[in-house]
């Protein structure tokens, strides 16, 4: 797994302004202040992210490589970057098992995926 | 022991003899085919049966002796010294006999096989001893010492294995069965490769999902998998819910205790995608929590009977949509009611599988009741005649029709609801009109100008001039949805000839592509099964694009071959899912990644492009 939970409020600084290509990596960061480093590629997977991220708009999200989602937990996100992962795992195969989701996050995860755009019809999957 | 051993040796003996005596043929019963065959190239059925008998009564000596050991060592008491001595050597020695054995295992195929097979954590030994167990396990018809109570009995194929891995009598067998029912089976595992998993791929495929499923799938399915433990569905989206709902009817989950998931004092729409086990009662409880509904939809509604429209009526509920699947116990005279009591406000009805409850009279009312109508369905409606399709006709306000009736209508009364309503429709779909001919098409092209979808299916009567002439210089704008599944010619006696061009045939498609391509996104030309192969190549040349094209249905649709798929996936650069059952000149197209094409015929399936 490429993506380290690390303390509330630890500070990692990525300077985004100065460097020309992109870096391959981006920052999600939950209401609480957990914060997830996840391949870029696999995080353009939600159209949502793929916008803010997008390099021709002047969004903040954009020049820092980092996006901030106050409404999810820790948890949830956790969850949604396993997600990641695991759709940039198999996106090439067909014969595919499913992610294991907790029945308890279910509800909350869910509404986070359709926040982000993680459904068949919306998913930028090409 | 001693006596054991001569037993032996006397039975041994005995097979000597056995064995060097050639069988005589002075007396001979009848013979098999193969035993004389064998006969006559000096090989003895006899022989071969009477040395299988031998070595596995050996075998089973064997185990017998070791067994028999044993037992002595316990019950005789006076001899201890010697037996122990005795026992702990044959222990040893099995031990060391084992051991040697273990190893012999673990360098045979079976246990590489099994050790594949097994999960990485389990260890070597263990898979190694679990073969050994098994080739040690005594065959049916031989004795064996209950592992329980320790009595002698036979082993049948049914004998239960013990908790220690011995076998059990049938008595104690019993007991251990009765006690193991309770338990959960061992769930069993998910194949992942070799045999099988192309058909689950080919299986899922036809579900319609290839690779991963989206996050929000995943957590419908875990949902739905676990609805006993949900209280609430808290305050998710209304697409949402209905996706839940949805996925709820897949399995006949909604039962009266999962229905209050869905229903709220607050809730404006209602899904229920199977009502089959909700009682009327629960109907009626619908309507009691959910005061401001606004959208209600059920399908298989059978206990929605008079009491519960009763209910509906004495309710100040102003409902704008309703959906109701298969209400046949549900009068005519509460429809009715239900139109001059609520036709005010409702904005959409549709009604499907009313058996014979649902007919022209309450289609007449309709004018007078239902002013703001935009969109009307009956389906699969055994009452409705020429009148009531008439009828419908006086329904300015209609922007959406469907119509499926197992009475067949003719062309006059559907041209007469077209020319008086045509203008304004976006939708319509009239399902199986065998007897509709071009005149209908005609009224089409005269009068409908909004058109997105068009639904005509299994006509009898059109030509392919009539679905030239529509499409040609059509007024309307280009359509989205197309469907003229089954519109073919039928003669049991010249099955191959088509001297009148009945159907959608080659001028008539490619009239049609040219006019709607642009907008398309669904396609269904089912079982036009005279559209000509160089139709196809000129619908789908090197210049022609269809961008918006997701569905596309040509199953038997006759000349379809390889080279037009290609060039199909080539001109539809959105295309989703092809589908091509009876298309037998379908061979080896290669499939581009991301597009599902179903129903190839041979057993291999689709192949995807770059998988070979």
């Amino acid at each position: 797994m490429l993506h380290t939970s690390s303390q509330p409020y630890a500070s990692i600084t990525i300077t985004m302004d100065d460097l020309a290509p992109p870096s391959k990596y981006v920052t999600l960061v939950s209401g609480d202040g957990f914060e997830f480093v996840v391949l870029r590629e696999a995080a353009m997977v939600s159209p949502i992210i793929k916008g803010m991220l997008d390099p021709r708009s002047q969004f903040v999200e954009a020049q820092h490589a980092r996006c901030v989602f106050q409404e999810m937990s820790g948890t949830v996100l956790d969850k949604v970057v396993e997600y990641f992962h695991y759709w940039y795992r198999y996106k090439d195969s067909e014969d595919v098992p499913d992610m294991d989701i907790p029945v308890e996050l279910c509800l909350e995860l869910l509404a986070a995926a359709d926040y982000l755009g993680l459904d068949q019809a919306n998913m930028s999957t090409k | 022991m001693a006596d054991q051993h001569s037993l032996i040796r006397t039975r041994s003996r005995r097979y000597d003899e056995n064995q060097n005596g050639r069988p005589s043929r002075n007396i001979t019963g009848p013979q098999s085919a193969l035993t004389d065959f064998l006969a006559s190239h000096n090989i003895s059925a006899a022989q071969i049966r009477i040395e299988a008998d031998r070595r596995r009564q050996q075998a089973g000596q064997g185990e017998s002796t070791e067994e028999n050991n044993v037992s002595e060592v316990v019950e005789t008491v006076e001899t201890v010294s010697v037996t122990v001595e005795a026992s702990s050597s044959t222990s040893r020695t099995t031990r060391g006999r084992n051991t040697a054995a273990l190893d012999k295992i673990k360098a045979s195929k079976a246990f590489k096989k099994r050790k594949k097979m097994a999960d990485d954590d389990d260890d070597d030994d263990d898979i190694a001893l679990a073969i050994f167990e098994e080739r040690r396990a005594p065959l049916p018809g031989q004795m064996e010492n209950c592992e329980i109570c320790g009595k002698r009995f036979t082993v049948t194929p049914y004998s239960v294995a013990g908790p220690d891995g011995g076998l059990l009598c049938a008595p104690c067998g019993r007991e251990i069965a009765k006690e193991r029912e309770g338990q959960p089976k061992k769930k069993p595992r998910k194949q992942t490769g070799g045999v099988g998993s192309r058909r689950t791929i080919q299986s899922r495929m036809l579900d319609g999902d290839v690779g991963t499923k989206s996050l929000a799938t995943l957590c419908v399915q875990t949902l739905a998998k676990n609805v006993d433990l949900a209280e609430s569905l808290g305050d998710l989206p209304e697409h949402l819910i209905d996706k839940i709902a949805r996925i709820f009817s897949k399995r006949r989950l909604l039962k009266p205790d999962t229905l209050p998931l869905f229903m709220q004092p607050s809730t404006e729409v209602l899904h229920i995608y199977d009502g089959a086990k909700l009682g009327h009662q629960e109907f009626i409880s619908i309507f009691q929590v959910a005061s401001n509904l606004k959208k209600f939809k059920v399908r298989c509604a059978v206990q929605f009977k008079d009491e519960v429209m009763d209910y509906l009526l004495s309710r100040d509920i102003p409902l704008e949509s309703f959906y109701l699947h298969g209400a046949n116990l549900l009068s005519e005279e509460k429809w009715h009611e239900f139109l001059a009591a609520k036709g005010k406000s409702l904005k959409e009805l549709q009604v499907y599988f009313t058996d014979r409850h649902f007919g022209d009279e309450t289609l007449g009312l309709m004018k007078g009741c239902c002013p703001q109508l935009t969109r009307l369905k009956v389906c699969h409606n055994q009452k409705v005649t020429d009148a009531g399709v008439t009828a419908i006709g006086q329904l300015s306000s209609l922007r959406h029709l469907s119509l499926e009736l197992l009475q067949d209508l003719s062309s006059e009364a559907l041209k007469s609801c077209i020319t008086q309503i045509g203008k304004d429709l976006v939708t319509l779909s009239l399902k199986r009109v065998p007897d509709a001919d071009d005149s209908v098409l005609d009224a089409i092209h005269d009068n409908c100008r909004s058109l997105a979808k068009l639904r005509i299916t299994e006509s009898e009567a059109m030509t392919d001039n009539g679905f030239t002439r529509l499409f040609a210089d059509w007024e309307n704008s280009s359509l989205e949805f197309v469907d003229f599944q089954k519109c073919r010619q039928l003669d049991a006696a010249h099955p191959r000839e088509n001297p009148k061009n009945i159907g959608l045939c080659s001028e008539g498609f490619k009239a049609l592509m040219n006019h709607s391509g642009r907008t398309l996104r669904h396609v269904n030309v089912h079982a036009c099964r005279n559209i000509s192969r160089e139709a196809f190549e000129e619908a789908f040349n090197e210049t022609t694009q269809y961008p918006e094209l997701r569905h596309l249905e040509i199953s038997f649709c006759e000349e379809v071959t390889d080279f037009i798929l290609g060039c199909i996936f080539r001109a539809c650069p959105n295309i989703k899912e092809v589908n091509v059952f009876g298309c037998m000149k379908v061979k080896e197209v290669r499939v581009p990644r991301g597009v599902i094409l179903i129903g190839v015929p041979n057993a291999q399936g689709m192949i995807t492009e770059g998988t070979d």
